[in-house]
Order: C-alpha cells, then sequence, then structure tokens
C-alpha cells in the first residue's frame, strides 16, 4: 500500500482541552484506497483524531496533511479540503427543518456551483446507491434511524469526496438497523472508497479493514492489518479490550 | 348597580381612537426596536470587544429597570438632555423601542444559540460557506424556536402600552379615565377597557402555550 | 458553543465587531454633539442626599410589595394549582377563567378597577395602598399558579401512583411527595418571576402608595428636576434587580452541582 499516494498524514499531533491531553504525540497516515477502522474504549480519542482530520478541532501540537494541504490553512483552504472529505457522525446531522432533497443539493448548489437539475439527478443517485432512492421527498424525522444515516452517507457523497471520516456512524441505531448502514459502507469500500472509521463493530473492522488501529489515552498502541491484530495481540491492553468486546 | 350599555354606546369612539393609539404606539416601537435588536444581538453573539460589553449592559439595563421608570425617564429627562421638544407618544415609542430592542436581542441570541451544534459541524463538514449556513441552516430553525418567546413578549409589549396613559399618551386607559371622569361610568369603561386588551392578547397566549407544547414535543421525539 | 464561536469567525467576525464599535462611537458622538451642556453641567447629584431618608424608605416600601407579592402570589398560586388538580370541572373552569383574566389583561387596567370601579359595586372604598396590594397580589397569584402547575406537572407520574399504592392521605401526598420536588424544579421561573413584580411594584405609584417611584415623583416636582432623581432610581431598580438575578444564577448552578453530585 506504501505506493499508493497519502491522502491523510498526521504527524506528532498533540491536541488538549485545558490541562487534559486528548491526542498524545499521533503519528499516522492513510493511502489512497485504504480502509482504516480505529477502535478503543471509550473516551480513547477516536473521535477526537477523526475530527481533527477534518479541521473541526485545532490542535496544540505537530502536523496534519489532508489530500496534500496543511491543516487548518486559510478558510478557503479548510473550505476546500471539507469538500473534498466526507463525514459522517453517529448522531447523522441531518438538517431536520429540511427535506432529504434539500439536505443533499445544499452543499453541491452553493459549493461547486451544480445546477439545479444536475444537484436533483445527483441526489436521486446517490440515495440509489444507498438504497433509498424512494424517499427523497421525506423529511428527517420520518426515517428510521437506519435510514437517516444512510442519507447522511448519501449528502456526504454528494460532494463525490476523495476520503471519508466515519465517526461510530451506527452507535445510536437500534440493533436491527446496524447492518444496513455496515452494507453501504461495505459498498463503499468495494468501490475503492478511502476511509477511516471508528467503530464499535468489531466485525467490521476485521472484514472490510485493511488496517485496524487500537487506541487508548490519546495514543496509537497497535497498527495492525486484521488477521494480525486479531490473533497475535501485541498489547495488553488490546488483550483486556478485545476480550471485553468479542 | 346596574352595568350601563347605554353609555358605551354613546362613547365607544373615543374607546376606539385609543385602541387605534394603543396598536400604532405598538407597530412602530416594535419596528424600531427590532432594529436596535439585531444590533444589540450581534454585539452579544460577537463575544467580545466594545461592540459586545455595551451589548451585554443595554440588554441588562433595559430588561432590569422598570417600565415606568424607563417612559418617565425619557419623557421628562431626554428633553432637557437635549434641548428638544418630544411629544408624549414619541417619548413613550422612544421608551417602549428600547423595551423591545433588549428583549427580542435577547430573544434571538437564545434563539442563534440554541442550533444545534451538530448541524453545524455537518454543514461546516460539507464545506458550506458561512453566509449559507447562517441563512439555510442557523436562522429558520431559530426563528421557529424563538416564535413562542417572541410572541410572549409581544404580550407584554401590549400590555406596556398602557403605562403609556400616565405620560398623557391618549390610548385605551387614558380614553378610559377621561370617559369615566366625564360620565362618572367608570366601571363600564374599565371594564370594556379589559375585555379589548383581553381579546387581544389571550389569542397570543393561546399560540404561546400550543407553540410551548409542540416544541417540548419535538424535543422528546 | 465552540462550533458557533467557529462560524461566527469565519462570518466576518472582526469586521462586525470593528463594526460594532464604529456604529458605537458614531451614536455616542452624535449624543454629546447634541448634548444640551447647561443642563448637564448643571447637574447637582448632591442635592439629594436631603432625600436620603425618604429615598431608602420609599425603597423599603418597593421590597415589602414585592415580598407581598411573591410571598401571598405563592401560597394563593400553590392552591390555585392544587384546586387545577381536583377533578371538578366547575372549579377548573373558574380557576382557568381567573388565571387568564389576571394573566391577559395590563396591571395598571386592573389597579384601576380595583380602585375606582371595585368600590362603586361594593360600595366599600379602599385606600390606595389597599387597593395597590389587593391588584399585585392577584396578578401575582395568576402568574405563580402557572409555574407551580407546570412545577407539579414536571413530578413524575410514578411519584402519584407510588403514594396511591402506598395508601398515603391527600394531605401528606401534597406536602411530603409533590410540592418538594416541584418547588426545587420552580426555582428558577420563581426567582424570574420575583423580578417581574419586583418591577411592577413601581405601577402601583399611579396610586402613590410610597414606594420608590412615588417618591421620586415627589422629589422631581419638588426640586423641578427630575433628572437626577429618575437617574437614581432607574440605577436602584437596575443594581437590586441584578443582584436577584445573580443569586438567582448562583442559585441555579449550585443546584446543577448538587444533582451532579447525586
Ligand atoms: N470539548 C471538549 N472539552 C473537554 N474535553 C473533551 C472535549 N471533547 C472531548 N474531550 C475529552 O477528550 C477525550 C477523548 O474524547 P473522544 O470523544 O475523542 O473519545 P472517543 O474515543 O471518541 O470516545 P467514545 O468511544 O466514547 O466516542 C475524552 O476524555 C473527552 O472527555
Ligand atoms: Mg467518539
Amino acid at each position: 500500500m506504501t505506493d499508493k499516494e497519502v491522502v491523510i498524514d498526521c504527524r506528532n499531533v498533540v491536541k488538549t482541552y485545558g490541562s487534559f491531553t486528548a491526542l498524545n504525540d499521533v503519528s499516522t497516515s492513510i493511502h489512497r484506497g485504504e480502509v482504516v477502522c480505529v477502535v478503543g474504549p471509550s473516551g480513547s480519542g477516536k473521535s477526537t483524531l477523526l475530527r481533527t482530520c477534518n479541521g473541526l478541532e485545532t490542535i496544540q501540537g505537530g502536523t496534519i496533511e489532508v489530500l496534500g494541504q496543511h491543516m487548518p490553512g486559510t478558510r478557503k483552504e479548510l473550505e476546500t479540503i471539507r469538500r473534498r472529505a466526507g463525514m459522517v457522525f453517529q448522531s447523522f446531522n441531518l438538517f431536520d427543518h429540511m427535506s432529504i432533497r434539500e439536505n443533499l443539493v445544499l452543499a453541491p448548489i452553493t459549493t461547486l456551483g451544480l445546477d439545479r437539475s444536475t444537484a436533483d439527478q445527483r441526489a436521486q443517485d446517490s440515495l440509489d446507491r444507498v438504497g433509498i432512492g424512494n424517499q427523497i421527498d421525506k423529511y428527517p424525522n420520518q426515517l428510521s434511524g437506519g435510514q437517516q444515516q444512510r442519507v447522511a452517507i448519501a449528502r456526504a457523497l454528494m460532494m463525490q469526496p476523495e476520503v471519508m471520516l466515519f465517526d461510530e456512524p451506527t452507535s445510536a441505531l437500534d440493533p436491527e438497523m446496524v447492518g444496513e448502514v455496515l452494507d453501504v459502507m461495505r459498498d463503499l469500500a468495494a468501490q475503492g472508497m478511502t476511509m477511516a472509521v471508528v467503530t464499535h463493530e468489531m466485525g467490521f473492522a476485521r472484514e472490510v479493514g485493511d488496517r485496524i488501529l487500537f487506541m487508548a489515552d490519546g495514543q496509537i498502541l497497535v497498527d495492525q492489518p486484521p488477521d494480525t491484530f486479531f490473533t497475535i495481540p501485541t498489547d495488553e491492553r488490546l488483550t483486556t479490550f478485545l476480550s471485553k468486546v468479542l | 348597580m346596574n352595568f350601563d350599555f347605554n353609555v358605551l354606546t354613546i362613547h365607544y369612539p373615543a374607546v376606539l381612537d385609543g385602541l387605534l393609539v394603543t396598536l400604532r404606539i405598538c407597530l412602530f416601537s416594535l419596528l424600531f426596536g427590532v432594529i436596535d435588536a439585531v444590533f444589540l444581538c450581534l454585539g452579544k453573539l460577537s463575544g467580545r470587544g466594545a461592540g459586545y460589553r455595551v451589548s451585554v449592559f443595554v440588554v441588562d439595563f433595559f430588561r432590569t429597570i422598570p417600565e415606568v421608570v424607563l417612559i418617565f425617564w425619557i419623557y421628562s429627562c431626554l428633553p432637557l438632555l437635549f434641548g428638544a421638544r418630544l411629544s408624549a407618544e414619541i417619548s413613550g415609542i422612544l421608551a417602549l423601542s428600547l423595551l423591545v430592542a433588549a428583549n427580542v436581542a435577547e430573544i434571538m441570541r437564545a434563539g442563534v444559540q440554541s442550533t444545534n451544534p451538530g448541524q453545524l459541524e455537518a454543514a461546516m463538514s460539507l464545506g458550506i460557506p458561512a453566509h449559507t449556513i447562517w441563512l439555510r441552516i442557523v436562522i429558520p430553525p431559530a426563528l421557529q424556536r424563538m416564535s413562542p418567546a417572541f410572541v410572549n413578549f409581544l404580550t407584554e409589549l401590549i400590555k406596556a402600552t398602557s403605562l403609556l396613559s400616565t405620560i398623557g399618551v391618549a390610548e385605551m386607559v387614558y380614553q378610559a379615565n377621561v370617559l369615566g371622569n366625564r360620565t362618572f361610568a367608570y366601571v363600564e369603561f374599565l371594564t370594556l377597557v379589559a375585555a379589548i386588551y383581553f381579546a387581544l392578547i389571550f389569542p397570543l397566549s393561546l399560540f404561546v402555550r400550543r407553540a410551548e407544547a409542540r416544541l417540548v414535543a419535538q424535543k422528546c421525539r | 458553543m465552540a462550533v458557533l464561536d467557529e462560524l461566527i469567525e469565519i462570518s466576518y467576525g472582526c469586521a462586525v465587531r470593528v463594526a460594532l464599535t464604529l456604529t458605537l462611537v458614531a451614536v455616542v458622538a452624535a449624543g454629546v454633539w447634541n448634548l444640551n451642556w447647561d443642563t448637564v453641567l448643571n447637574l447637582d447629584f448632591t442635592g439629594l442626599w436631603r432625600f436620603r431618608v425618604a429615598i431608602v424608605k420609599g425603597f423599603g416600601m418597593t421590597l415589602a410589595l414585592t415580598a407581598a407579592a411573591v410571598l401571598c402570589g405563592i401560597l394563593l398560586g400553590t392552591l390555585l394549582a392544587i384546586a387545577m388538580q381536583v377533578r371538578f370541572r366547575p372549579l377548573q373552569w373558574l380557576v382557568i377563567g381567573y388565571v387568564e383574566t389576571f394573566r391577559n389583561t395590563p396591571i395598571l387596567v386592573q389597579l384601576i378597577w380595583i380602585h375606582f370601579a371595585l368600590p362603586v359595586i361594593t360600595g366599600i372604598p379602599t385606600t390606595a395602598i389597599v387597593s395597590g396590594v389587593i391588584a399585585i397580589v392577584l396578578q401575582a397569584s395568576a402568574y405563580f399558579s402557572e409555574i407551580v402547575r407546570a412545577g407539579i406537572q414536571a413530578v413524575p407520574k410514578g411519584y402519584w401512583e407510588a403514594s396511591d399504592a402506598l395508601g398515603i392521605p391527600v394531605i401528606t401526598r401534597w406536602t411530603h411527595v409533590i410540592l418538594p420536588p416541584a418547588f426545587r424544579t420552580m426555582i428558577p421561573p420563581l426567582v424570574n418571576m420575583t423580578i417581574s413584580f419586583f418591577k411592577t411594584t413601581a405601577i402601583l405609584s399611579v396610586l402613590s402608595v410610597g414606594e420608590l417611584m412615588t417618591v421620586s415623583g415627589r422629589i422631581s416636582n419638588a426640586t423641578f428636576k427630575p433628572i437626577e432623581i429618575l437617574t437614581l432610581v432607574a440605577l436602584i431598580y437596575f443594581v437590586f434587580g441584578w443582584l436577584i438575578s445573580l443569586s438567582a444564577r448562583k442559585i441555579e448552578t449550585a443546584m446543577a452541582n448538587r444533582e451532579a453530585w447525586r
């Protein structure tokens, strides 16, 4: 994989909240086409790492490069990077006062300058891709949790992102809806999307991930491909963690 | 005693004149007040600097002093300080505009600051430009959330217009007093005026109650 | 909220700040330019010193009226709220009619009605202070009953069911099960209402009941200098009201901390 272009590159990243260190000297990189899953106990800094990569958190030390662009950069540069990197949140964060269609076309029309009909067409395509093409004129609160999360993925896809960041996309869902969202993500991975996925779904990580990162206390303790990650645990805390979640 | 409808049928046009003045005062003080409120709200949202500190003080000050004090201060002090003559009605509109500005600024600020941070993050992560985020993501739901508090304040404003009778503005209460003095039919005129206020304010109160219940239901879902 | 602050920063936050400051400077400059310096230079706040006793007495009256409104208001308001819970339709309609009448008409109208119209009906004249207290207490009871009602409704259904299941007598149920937690959730709105009625007492000055606003009117009539006394009175009201809301915020955070402890 190392011959491929680097999409996200974190070097010695430090993130603090007051006196609390959420990310402590974190270095890692993600290459084009790679699917990297991030696991670890609650509060270990997984979300924080992902959010710094999208400029939603400022960092106190180290450097982050996304798509060859230094973060956060100027306001325009940051906006451009955010358009090229899609983000999906645990709590969906759909715009409740807009229909699904408006949720999807708002960003491409206002940022990429798409005209209405192209945007509508692209919205239909994105929704078809996540399997809910018939829901386009509903409002978010008329959909189930799993459907809402798929709309959120479709909304990110509208910008035709080069990399997608998922922050526990299935944690807020009822168990029976987890599968439908994971299926969509599996398809994306199969189509070659570069993805960073924070998740508690070990089965998904094992099956889809090219690499799995284990985080604890703001550090990446383990970075292994799935087969060795689960079978040859090199870290004591990972062993404890796995014994709890598996 | 007997409730004398006769006196009402003779003198009701004066009460209606008063009603017109009441409504006119509400309208103008809302108009001027809301414009000021936008500035004060911007000041409070801006978070630091002179504009912020002054806005915070102005909002707190005019929300904390009694309306009558404000009305009398404007009516009797402003002309002395600036050497300009103001009619009672203009003074009243000025005082109530300040009342509107402070209260509506606070309502707007609360509306904006209760924006769902997750939706803001989603909008930012899509790279949507700032002005679009304000116009499409922040303001429309904020207006909706703010509507009960705003209408509730509207009821307070209508009630506050009655206080302008104390500086001689010829609104409803003033007219009722004048007519009462002239005909000794205090009960009739005061009751009529109370009923008119009730008819103006009660529907708004009902709206507030419904809208609040709706917002609570939305939050629980 | 961090994201909102970021949005404000990238929305030309700096430019807005500068523009607001410039507007402020312009407004102040225009004000100063148009000031009538004769009046300003002749302002004499020290002259108010000889009215200190009257001012303090007036403010004492204001506080007494506020206390009367709040205490009687809470008491009557609680009774009204309990009456609303009694399953007897005519009583409920009566309470609703009372509460809505006093909430949806101006206190000034109620005040004049009670002072001038009520004696015509009852034949019993009331003094200004009696009319004033009646009016403010009646309105307070209507407003406070709404707060108490909301507080009672916030008590979980399980409390009612549990006290029924345990066979707790009606009075004990109210005094020990329902009202204590209800009052705890009511503290913030109660304090806001207290500030509101603190302001309302000034309206009673139309009947010259002798509270701070009445006193200031007398002083300004006696001295022909309204600016000094009205400004002082406005500041007194502001500082005191601000102190109440400050203590309210203290209580709220203290309560939040206590909740967190449990
Ligand atoms: N805004 C903030 N202010 C202060 N501390 C914060 C803030 N955001 C996160 N933290 C702290 O940073 C640490 C890492 O948080 P983060 O959300 O990244 O954890 P996580 O690994 O995603 O956990 P989870 O699995 O529960 O989502 C936590 O201890 C959290 O308390
Ligand atoms: Mg997280």
